[in-house]
C-alpha cells in the first residue's frame, strides 16, 4: 500500500481530534474523506501531508514510517512525493502565475519555465501565466495551485476542499483536472463535505467528531481490485456511538448530494 | 522573464517580487534603514569635518609657537625667522615690541603691535570700544581698573627706559611669553627683586612720582583674562615716537604645523638662534648680540584636543543611540513583514521550503533592504550634513566615498543583523498553519 495509517489519534487535551483510525490507500486510488465542519478532515489531511505529526499510532508513506523522520526529512518527502491543493488557494501574492508554479519546481529540484507554463496550459491559464494572483478569479487561482501541485509530478495529491470556493463551472474544471489526473495513476485524496466532490471519488469515508462513522466505494471495480491486494476496510478502534469499529463497512448518504445534483441522483 | 529561468534566477524573482510588489511594507522598512544610514552618516561626516575645522578655527584663538629676542629684532632677523616658520607650513604672524613705560607715576608695560596681524592673531581677545590707532591706546582690563580709566579717557604716557633699571630685554621677553608660557610671573618677579619693589596688578610699586609724558586716548579696552590685561597696547609708530626706534622683542606665529614639525621648527630657530648671535658677536662685539629662542604654546594645543574628544564622545553616543533606534525600527518592520506574510512562509515550507532557504531569502531582503535605506540614507545624510556645515559651522563639506560605501554596508549589516530575530520566527512557523485556517 501506499498509503498506511495504523490507530493514529490526535489529541489535544480531551479533544480527539482524530481518534484511532486505522487506513490503507493503494498507489493510485482515488479517495474522498468527508465529513461536516470540524469532523477532523484537515487535522488528518496534515497527518498524511506530513505537515503535522500524530499523537498516537503511525502514518506510513511508500514504506517510510513519517514519525521516524526529522523535519527536513519531512520536507522532503512534501516536496518530493506530494502535491497540496489548499481551499483558499493559498497563492504566493507577489508572484505570478507562473512564479507561483515555479516555487514548487525551485523548492523541488530545477526551475523550467517551460514546464510551468505547460502545467498552466494544462489547466488552461497560459494565457494568464504572467498575471498576479489578484488578477485571477478565484478558479483560475484555484486552477493554478493545482498546475503548482502537479508541476514536480507527485504520487501522491492532497486536497483539501479543492472546490470550496469555486463556483460550479469552475468546479467542474477542477474535477475534470482530478479526473484526469487520477487516470494517470496519481493516488488522489480530497478532503471535502462537497458530495458532488466525493461522488466523483473511487472511495469514501466519513469521519464524524474525530471517529470513522462510515466508509463506501463509489467504483466497486475498484473495491474488488483493493480487496484482491489485500485491502482492508478502514477502521477505528474508538468505542464512540457508530464507530467503524470491525471489519464490515458502515454506509452513509451523502445530504448534500441531492440537492448538488438537483436530485438525478 | 526570460525563458532561461535558473534557480537563481527565480530566488532573486522571488526576492524582488517581495520587495517591488509589496510596496507598503518595503518602504516602512527601506524607510527604517533609511532614517538610520542618514542620521549616522550625517553625524559622522560632521564629526570627522568638524574637528578639523575647529583645528584650525582654534589655531586663530592664539599663538602656537613664539620667538622671543634678548634685544630688538632687526628686520633682517624678523625675514629670517618668519621665512624659517612659513617654509614648514601656512603661519599667521604677530610682532611686539614692550617698552617700560610710567602712567601717573606707576610703571606699564607698554606694547607696540600691528592691529590687524595682532587682530588676526588673537580673535578670542574681548575687546570693548577700538583697537588702538595714532594717538589712541589699548588698555589691558587690568590697567584700567588700576588706573580707573574707561573708553574716551586721556592717559599721559612717560617713557621710563632709561629710569626702569633693567635691559629693555628683560620686559620685553616677560611680556612677550606672558603671552602665552608661565615665564611672565618669574620675569616680573626678577623685576621686582632687582628694585627691591613689589608687584601688583601689573605693576611696580615705586615712589617716584613723575607725570610727565605723552597724552593718548583710551581707544578701548582689552579683556582676556590673561596676562594682555596688564599691558597697554599702542600702534608700532606711536611706540617709536615714545621710545625711539628699535626692532620687536617677541613675534607670536599660529602655525598649521603638526605637533612634531613645531617641534622640530623650535629646534630648529633656536639653533638658528644661537647661530646668528655667534655670528653677530663675532663681527661686531658681544654689545650687539641678537639672540632669538623659540618655544612652543602647547595651552591652546591640549584645550583644543579636550574639546574635540568631548565632541566625537558626543558624536559617538548619539551614534550609538541612533543605531539601536535603527536595529529596533528595522527589527520591528521586519517583524510585521513576516507575520504578514505568515501564510505565506507556511504555504513554503509546505511546498517543501527548508528552514535554512526561507531564512536566506528574508535576510537578503532584509539586506536589500538595508541596501536601498543605505543609500537613499547616504545621499540625504550627505545633503543634511553639508547644510549643517554650511548653516552652523560655516563650511562646505565634501562628500566621503570612504563614509558613503562604510555608511551603506552597516545600513545592510543592521538590517540583516535587525531581522534575526524575526527570521528565527518565520523559519518556525508550522506549514500546517496553511491548511489549518480555514
Amino acid at each position: 500500500m501506499q498509503l498506511e495509517l495504523d490507530h493514529i489519534s490526535k489529541i489535544y487535551g480531551d479533544l480527539h481530534a482524530v481518534d484511532d483510525l486505522s487506513l490503507t490507500v493503494p498507489e493510485g486510488q482515488w479517495l474522498a474523506i468527508v465529513g461536516s465542519s470540524g469532523s477532523g478532515k484537515t487535522t488528518l489531511m496534515n497527518m498524511i501531508g506530513c505537515m503535522d505529526t500524530p499523537s498516537k499510532g503511525s502514518v506510513t508513506l511508500e514504506g517510510r514510517r513519517l514519525e521516524d523522520l526529522n523535519a527536513a526529512q519531512l520536507a522532503d518527502v512534501r516536496k518530493n512525493m506530494i502535491g497540496l491543493v489548499f481551499q483558499k488557494f493559498y497563492l504566493v501574492p507577489h508572484l505570478t502565475a507562473v512564479e507561483n508554479v515555479m516555487v514548487a519546481q525551485y523548492y523541488h529540484s530545477v526551475v523550467d519555465e517551460k514546464e510551468a507554463l505547460a502545467a498552466l496550459d494544462r489547466v488552461g491559464l497560459k494565457e494568464r501565466a504572467h498575471h498576479l494572483p489578484g488578477q485571477l478569479s478565484g478558479g483560475e487561482q484555484q486552477r493554478v495551485c493545482i498546475a503548482r501541485a502537479l508541476i514536480n509530478c507527485p504520487k501522491l495529491i492532497l486536497a483539501d476542499e479543492p472546490t470550496g470556493n469555486l463556483d460550479e463551472k469552475n468546479e467542474k474544471i477542477v474535477l475534470d483536472l482530478f479526473r484526469q489526473l487520477h487516470e494517470q495513476g496519481t493516488t488522489i485524496i480530497v478532503v471535502t463535505h462537497d458530495a458532488l466532490v466525493a461522488s466523483c471519488a473511487q472511495r469514501e469515508i466519513m469521519l464524524n467528531h474525530g471517529v470513522l462513522v462510515g466508509e463506501k466505494w463509489n467504483d466497486e471495480e475498484a473495491r474488488k481490485a483493493y480487496e484482491a491486494a489485500g485491502g482492508r476496510p478502514a477502521s477505528t478502534g474508538s468505542t464512540a456511538e457508530g464507530a467503524q469499529s470491525g471489519d464490515v463497512p458502515i454506509g452513509f448518504d451523502d445530504p448534500t448530494k441531492a440537492a448538488k445534483t438537483g436530485g438525478e441522483e | 522573464m526570460a525563458a532561461d529561468m535558473t534557480n537563481r534566477k527565480m530566488f532573486w524573482a522571488m526576492i524582488v517580487g517581495a520587495v517591488f510588489r509589496r510596496r507598503s511594507r518595503a518602504i516602512m522598512a527601506v524607510i527604517a534603514s533609511m532614517v538610520g544610514a542618514m542620521t549616522l552618516f550625517c553625524l559622522a561626516a560632521i564629526s570627522i569635518a568638524v574637528p578639523q575645522q575647529m583645528n584650525e578655527e582654534l589655531r586663530s584663538y592664539g599663538a602656537n609657537l613664539i620667538v622671543t629676542a634678548t634685544g630688538g629684532m632687526s628686520d633682517e632677523t624678523v625675514s629670517t625667522i618668519e621665512s624659517t616658520v612659513t617654509g614648514v607650513a601656512d603661519a599667521k604672524a604677530a610682532a611686539y615690541r614692550y617698552e617700560s613705560v610710567r602712567i601717573n607715576s606707576a610703571p606699564y608695560v607698554m606694547a607696540g603691535i600691528d592691529v590687524n596681524e595682532v587682530r588676526n592673531l588673537n580673535r578670542h581677545w574681548n575687546v570693548d570700544g577700538s583697537w588702538p590707532s595714532e594717538g589712541r591706546v589699548l588698555v589691558g582690563r587690568d590697567v584700567a581698573d588700576a588706573l580707573g580709566v574707561s573708553i574716551g579717557s586721556t592717559v599721559t604716557i612717560g617713557y621710563r627706559g632709561e629710569d626702569s633699571g633693567q635691559p629693555n630685554g628683560d620686559v620685553a621677553g616677560g611680556a612677550g611669553a606672558s603671552s602665552g608660557s608661565a615665564a611672565s610671573g618669574s620675569s616680573e618677579d626678577k623685576a621686582a627683586g632687582e628694585t627691591g619693589q613689589q608687584t601688583r596688578d601689573g605693576r611696580v610699586s615705586t615712589d617716584i612720582l613723575d607725570t610727565s609724558g605723552t597724552k593718548f586716548q583710551v581707544a578701548g579696552i582689552v579683556d582676556t583674562g590673561g596676562s594682555e590685561d596688564e599691558i597697554v597696547y599702542a600702534v608700532g609708530s606711536d611706540l617709536t615716537t615714545l621710545a625711539g626706534k628699535r626692532g620687536p622683542d617677541v613675534i607670536e606665529f599660529s602655525s598649521e604645523a603638526s605637533e612634531d614639525q613645531l617641534s622640530g621648527l623650535v629646534s630648529k630657530l633656536n639653533k638658528q638662534g644661537a647661530a646668528a648671535s655667534a655670528g653677530s658677536t663675532g663681527s661686531t662685539g658681544a654689545a650687539d648680540a641678537v639672540t632669538y629662542q623659540a618655544q612652543q604654546v602647547t595651552k591652546m594645543t591640549a584645550s583644543n584636543q579636550r574639546i574635540i574628544t568631548m565632541l566625537k564622545t558626543l558624536f559617538w553616543i548619539v551614534s550609538l543611540v541612533v543605531l539601536v533606534l535603527t536595529l529596533v525600527g528595522v527589527s520591528t518592520t521586519m517583524a510585521s513583514i513576516v507575520s504578514q506574510r505568515r501564510n505565506e512562509i507556511g504555504l513554503r515550507k509546505a511546498l517543501g521550503a527548508s528552514s535554512l532557504s526561507v531564512a536566506a531569502e528574508f535576510f537578503v531582503e532584509s539586506a536589500l533592504y538595508g541596501l536601498l535605506g543605505g543609500l537613499i540614507g547616504m545621499g540625504l545624510g550627505y545633503a543634511l550634513a553639508r547644510v549643517l556645515c554650511a548653516q552652523v559651522f560655516e563650511r562646505t563639506l565634501d562628500f566621503s566615498w570612504a563614509l558613503g560605501v562604510a555608511s551603506v554596508l552597516l545600513s545592510v549589516v543592521l538590517a540583516i543583523i535587525a531581522s534575526i530575530p524575526p527570521v528565527r520566527r518565520a523559519t518556525r512557523i508550522d506549514p500546517a498553519i496553511v491548511l489549518r485556517e480555514e
